[in-house]
C-alpha cells in the first residue's frame, strides 16, 4: 500500500501545489476524517464502477486522499473538495490504466450479500448484467457518465479531469450516452421496456 | 458519428439526471424523438446503476491513509530537501574532471618530461632503441589513468549518493 502511495511523483505535487495557490493550507486530521466520512463511500462506489474490482477501487481510494493529503488545498467549500477529490481519483484511475493495471485483477462477480435466501436470484442477476453492460463502455465514457449524470460534476471540471477540452466534453457525453442506450438495446433494455 | 443533439435535450437531460418524474410534454417530445429517448435511456439506466446498492465492503481505515499521508509527505520533504545536495554532487564531480583537464593542458611539459625521468634507465635501455616516449604514449597512459579515476569517482559517488 505504502508502495503505490510511493508512486506519486514530485512533478504531480508540484502541479496540486501550483494549482492549489498561495494561501494552501493542508488538510488537518479532524477536516481529513469529515471528508472521509462524507466521501468514501459514494467514491468508492464510483472507483467500483470504473474498475469492477473492490481491490482496486481500495487501492485508488487510498491513494486519492494520500495525493489529496499530500498537497496544499486553497480550497476548503464542501463541494469544491468533494470535485477535487473525484478529480484526483479520476487521474489515480487514469494512471492505473495507463500503467496497465486493468486486467491484473478480474472483475469481480457483485454478490448480494442483502439478499435473503428467498429473495430473486434475478435481481442479483439483474444488477451483475448492469454493472458488466457499463463497464462494456470505455474507461473515459465510464467516468465521464458517472461524473456528470451521477455525481452530477459540471462540464469544467470533467474536463479538467479528464484532460479534454470543456468544448467537446458535451459531445463526448453525448456519444457516450448514446453508445450506452445501443448497448442496453442490445441487451434487451431498450426503448419501451424502460421503467 | 456526428453531434445532432435535439434542442430539447439539455432540459430534458437535466430533467432525467435530477431523477424528476418528466412532465407531459416531455414524455410526449421523447414519443416522437429518438435521439432524446436514447439518451434519457443511457441516464435512466445510470441513474439505475447507482441506486444499486453495492455489496457491504469495508472502507481502508482513514487512519491507516492519513498515517500513510504523513510519510508520503515526510518522504516528499526530503526529497525536495535533498535535491540541492544531490545537484551539488553532479556538480563536485564535474568541477573535479574540469580541474584535471586544465591541470593537464597546463602542466603537459613538466609531465612528460617527469614520465621520462620516472623510468628507470635499464629498462629505457632495454627497450630495443634507445629513443624517448613517444607524446601518443603518454597521452593513452593519461588517458588510462583518467577513466579509471572517473570509474573509481562514480562508483564512490553513486555509493555516497545511496547511502
Amino acid at each position: 500500500m505504502v508502495e503505490q502511495a510511493a508512486t506519486l511523483d514530485a512533478e504531480d505535487v508540484g502541479a496540486q501545489e501550483a494549482d492549489a495557490g498561495a494561501r494552501a493550507e493542508l488538510l488537518n486530521e479532524s477536516e481529513f476524517q469529515d471528508l472521509y466520512r462524507l466521501n468514501a463511500r459514494p467514491l468508492w462506489a464510483y472507483l467500483y464502477r470504473l474498475t469492477g474490482n473492490a481491490a482496486d477501487a481500495d487501492d485508488l481510494l487510498q491513494e486519492a486522499f494520500c495525493r489529496m493529503l499530500a498537497a496544499p488545498l486553497a480550497v476548503r467549500d464542501e463541494g469544491e473538495l468533494r470535485a477535487y477529490l473525484f478529480r484526483v481519483a479520476t487521474n489515480a484511475a487514469t494512471d492505473l490504466w495507463r500503467r496497465g493495471g486493468r486486467g491484473k485483477r478480474r472483475e469481480e462477480p457483485l454478490t448480494d450479500a442483502t439478499a435473503g435466501p428467498a429473495q430473486d436470484r434475478g435481481n442479483a442477476a439483474l444488477k451483475q448484467d448492469m454493472a458488466r453492460t457499463f463497464r462494456d463502455l470505455k474507461p473515459q465514457e465510464r467516468m465521464m457518465l458517472w461524473l456528470a449524470h451521477v455525481e452530477g460534476t459540471g462540464h469544467r471540471e470533467i474536463a479538467e479531469a479528464l484532460g479534454v477540452k470543456a468544448a467537446s466534453v458535451p459531445v463526448l457525453l453525448f456519444r457516450a450516452r448514446r453508445k450506452l442506450a445501443g448497448l442496453l438495446r442490445k441487451k434487451g433494455y431498450g426503448p419501451g421496456e424502460r421503467s | 458519428m456526428t453531434f445532432h443533439a435535439c434542442s430539447h435535450e439539455p432540459d430534458i437531460l437535466v430533467a432525467a439526471s435530477g431523477g424528476r418524474e418528466l412532465s407531459a410534454a416531455f414524455e410526449a417530445h421523447l414519443a416522437s424523438c429518438p435521439s432524446c429517448r436514447e439518451q434519457v435511456d443511457a441516464v435512466t439506466f445510470l441513474r439505475g446503476l447507482a441506486d444499486t446498492p453495492d455489496a457491504p465492503h469495508q472502507l481502508p481505515d482513514p487512519a491507516v491513509i492519513w498515517w500513510k499521508a504523513q510519510l508520503l509527505r515526510r518522504w516528499q520533504a526530503e526529497r525536495t530537501a535533498a535535491a540541492p545536495i544531490e545537484r551539488m554532487r553532479w556538480v563536485e564531480l564535474a568541477a573535479g574532471f574540469a580541474s584535471l583537464a586544465v591541470f593537464l593542458a597546463w602542466q603537459w611539459e613538466g609531465l612528460v618530461g617527469l614520465v621520462a625521468n620516472v623510468i628507470p634507465a635499464g629498462i629505457a635501455a632495454a627497450s630495443a632503441a634507445p629513443r624517448s616516449i613517444s607524446p601518443m604514449a603518454v597521452v593513452l597512459l593519461a588517458g588510462a589513468t583518467a577513466s579509471i579515476g572517473a570509474l573509481v569517482l562514480t562508483a564512490l559517488h553513486r555509493r555516497l549518493g545511496s547511502s
